[in-house]
């Protein structure tokens, strides 16, 4: 294991969160722009999961990859989480730095012990003695009737387990840039990444999906939340495509005379705190927009946070999320229970009203 | 330990096997009077200097010092929850090991793993309380070895029961596919806790199953260490020649229980099982065939007694770890938040 | 002024596609290494850059149906 070995920073010096510029990229380009100008600076970096090489990812993480640094750096998996994962990990603690695709979020069922008994405790275990230096990128999300199996988020169960860092970045400026910062860091950091930011052909997507992305190399820092909007009356503090649709619901409550606050969280581990905090000591009504699971996750951690800083800042507290139920196939029900704008819309003005 | 090939052993190189084995004996003898001592006449699992549960190998040491011979510091070796013959094969320091076990800020994890969760980087040892999941990362180990064009092999240890669990069905077969430079070894001591092999797995011998993944497959019928090293120094040298991987199965023995505290109810052969130790077994083939003289074995015994006493008594006067520092190392890079 | 048009990416001749994702905007400057669209043909992806430097007027808009060939944007 490459254990104490120092990290040669020079190289690493990027800028952190450049001005964004005029040329624009889908969220997936964006992701696999990262990647590439990882693999191209440092030889360790390599690819691996099902479908990444030709294919592409299946959700376009990797396109192009394979072309450019060919099959033995951009390596298709069997159907084997378990062992693919676990020789991830292998691999990082001897000095690689692998970015390893689990196809679904939803799959970890099949490998979570490498995540999180391994992944994830290993540094702590050893006493920091021992790197993994690893990324794991997962597609996640609903809205298109894949059904309960494959349209879960599942930031909120990875978060909540020690040892492993979380990103769930909504835009390609965040993307790129947070990809990067997963590939230099050298702690195990999860990527979760919505299926409807990534601006695919055959999807319905946001137009935020789209987006202006430096094209040096850059880093937006893991744990800093980004305030997305500006507000004064109601924060909603979001993540990952809902605060595409927080945004959508805030433009359009300006008009009626609404100020609406949006707090993009980009990491979820380590969550930004002071952000949440200082956004609701401001307006005093907080909405966690949560595609997650309602129960048990990230909305109820939200909503702690303040609370324990001081209730008494909190004067309207709600949250949108999955209700606890399997996510269901048929349209009318699957919109049901997304937290659609026109559900942000509701409890925005809910928390207006009195 | 001095790297070997499959050179047939000269009587210098039994003598190292004897050693090594008396030398893992003496330490699982130390260990476990370490651990009782504080916790009886009820036993209280929590309570002592070596709290938790514990797993000793006696009985399988043939398999730690026959594979352990052929391997260098610079080789990987993953364990399971059943790791001290094997970290002592391989080499790893007994101070930090034995500091570690007892939760001293001085171990291996500054006290933050324990006796399943052993990682000593200087020579790639790691261990694993999840029984099959040491498999894939040891994968992952032969993978970087491999692409930093060395010939350094990766060693997976897991046992018979374990090779029931998805995990090792995936390893093998990825490890195949992409002639890794692995060793497979399984420990099949007969026992996965309560439960015999017979009741467990639906092959007579795990080395059966490797020839459904590509891979030769080898089973040593009778804990012999020797036999273990010609095996192993085969498997070994494949590995290192880039031929890829190889399944040996050890049929070995396990002497004590699963863990300590274990009344082994269910082994029929409680009474007789001493009468397999290979320990003894080997020492008196050993004196028998000359290679051991009058008193070397007993030598051996008191180099060993003598190491393991000064581990011993380095970790009971390491400091405990101070508990306001229970957050570090949760990240390299940031607080815990 | 350069005509941009949808490349040819399928064999069957009537087979049309769509503008899958526009990256720039009318108005805006863009050159050879300015990736302009990306569009799609029974699921296949293509990437679009011009072959000039200048200012792009686009004419076809997001997922319509467009023929292989058709021009799609103008870089003066």
């Amino acid at each position: 294991m490459t254990a104490t070995l120092p990290r040669n920073k020079q190289s690493l010096a990027l800028a952190v969160e450049p001005a964004a510029g005029k040329r624009r990229l889908s969220t997936a380009k964006a992701m696999q722009e990262a990647i590439s100008q990882r693999m191209d600076r440092d030889q360790s970096v390599f690819v691996m999961g099902e479908d990444v090489g030709s294919y592409g990812g299946i959700f376009s993480s990797t396109t192009g990859l394979i072309d450019r640094f060919g099959p033995d750096r951009v390596l298709d998996t069997p159907i084997s989480e378990t062992a693919f994962i676990g020789l991830g990990i292998g691999a990082a603690v001897e000095g690689m730095r692998p970015v390893v695709e689990l196809m679904f979020a939803d799959f970890f069922g099949v490998c979570m012990d490498q995540i999180y008994n391994h992944m994830a405790k290993i540094h702590y275990e050893s006493g920091g003695n021992v790197r993994v230096p690893m990324v794991l990128m997962m597609a996640a999300g609903g809205g298109y009737s894949d059904g309960a199996q494959h349209s879960q988020c599942l930031w909120g169960t990875f978060a909540h387990l020690p040892g492993m860092k979380v990103v769930v970045p909504s835009n390609p400026y965040d993307a790129k840039g947070l990809m990067s910062a997963a590939i230099d860091s050298d702690d195990p950091v999860v990527f979760v990444f919505h299926k409807g930011v990534m601006g695919l052909g055959w999807m319905a997507k946001n137009a935020r999906s789209i987006g202006a992305v430096p094209e040096q190399e850059y880093v937006v820092p893991i744990g800093k939340a980004r305030v997305a909007r500006e507000g004064t009356d109601v924060t909603i503090v979001t993540v990952s495509l809902s605060v595409h649709h927080s945004l959508d619901v805030a433009e359009k409550l300006e008009s009626e005379g609404i100020s609406v606050e949006v707090i993009d969280l980009r990491s979820l581990v380590p969550l930004d705190r002071e952000a949440i905090v200082d956004s609701v000591s401001k307006t005093g009504r907080l909405i966690v927009v949560d595609e997650d699971y309602q129960s048990f996750g990230l909305s109820g951690e939200v909503i702690a946070v303040v609370a324990e800083h001081d209730p008494s800042l909190l004067k309207r507290v709600s949250r949108v999320c999955v209700p606890d139920v399997p996510i269901p196939y048929a349209r009318e029900l699957e919109y049901a229970v997304l937290p659609t704008p026109a559900r942000i819309e509701a409890a925005v003005r809910d928390a207006v009203a009195t | 330990m001095t790297p070997s090939t499959t050179q047939a052993l000269t009587d210098e190189g039994r003598r190292a096997l004897m050693s090594t084995m008396v030398l893992i004996r003496t330490y699982e003898e130390a260990i476990r009077a370490a651990y009782y001592a504080d916790k009886l006449p009820a036993f209280d699992i929590g309570a002592g200097l070596v709290p938790g549960e514990m797993h000793l190998s006696a009985g399988q040491e043939p398999v730690a010092a026959g594979i352990c011979a052929h391997l260098t510091p610079q080789d990987a070796l993953t364990a399971t929850h059943r790791p001290h013959h094997l970290a002592i094969a391989h080499g790893v320091a007994l101070r930090p090991m034995t500091a570690e076990i007892f939760g001293r800020e001085s171990g291996f994890g500054h006290g933050r793993g324990g006796h399943m969760h052993l990682f000593d980087p200087s020579t790639h040892f790691s261990c694993s309380g999840i029984i099959a999941e040491g498999l894939p990362p040891a994968l992952g180990q032969a993978f970087a070895f491999q692409r930093q064009s060395t010939d350094r092999v990766a060693v997976a240890v897991t046992g018979e029961g374990a090779a029931n669990q998805g995990a090792f069905h995936e390893s093998l077969n990825l490890a195949a596919l992409w002639k890794l430079p692995v060793v497979f070894v399984v420990e099949d001591n007969d026992w996965g806790i309560s439960v015999p092999r017979s009741h467990s797995t639906s092959v007579a011998s795990n080395a059966e199953r490797a020839a459904a993944y590509g891979m030769p497959g080898v089973r040593v019928e009778d804990n012999s260490v020797e036999a273990i090293y010609a095996a192993a120094g085969q498997a070994v040298a494949r590995a290192r020649s880039g031929e890829g991987p190889t399944l040996i199965e050890v049929h070995t023995l396990r002497l004590w229980g699963h863990f300590e505290g274990d009344a082994e109810g269910y082994r029929p052969d409680l009474d007789s099982v001493h009468e397999h130790d290979p320990i003894p077994i080997y020492r008196d083939r050993l004196l028998q065939t000359g290679v051991l003289a009058d008193g070397q074995y007993e030598g051996m015994q008191a180099s060993a007694v003598q190491r393991v006493e000064d581990a011993i008594d380095f970790a009971k006067s390491s400091a405990t770890p101070d508990p306001l520092d229970h957050l570090s190392y949760v990240f390299c890079e940031g607080v815990n938040s | 002024m350069t005509d941009v048009r949808f490349p040819v990416m399928s064999g069957a001749k009537d087979a049309t596609g769509v503008i899958v994702t526009w990256f720039v905007e009318s108005g805006d400057e863009v050159t050879p290494a300015t990736l302009i669209a990306e569009v799609a043909v029974d699921k296949v992806d293509a990437e679009v850059y011009p072959q000039t430097s200048g200012v792009i007027t686009l004419l076809e808009q997001e997922n319509t149906e467009v023929a292989q060939g058709a021009v799609i944007a103008q870089v003066a």
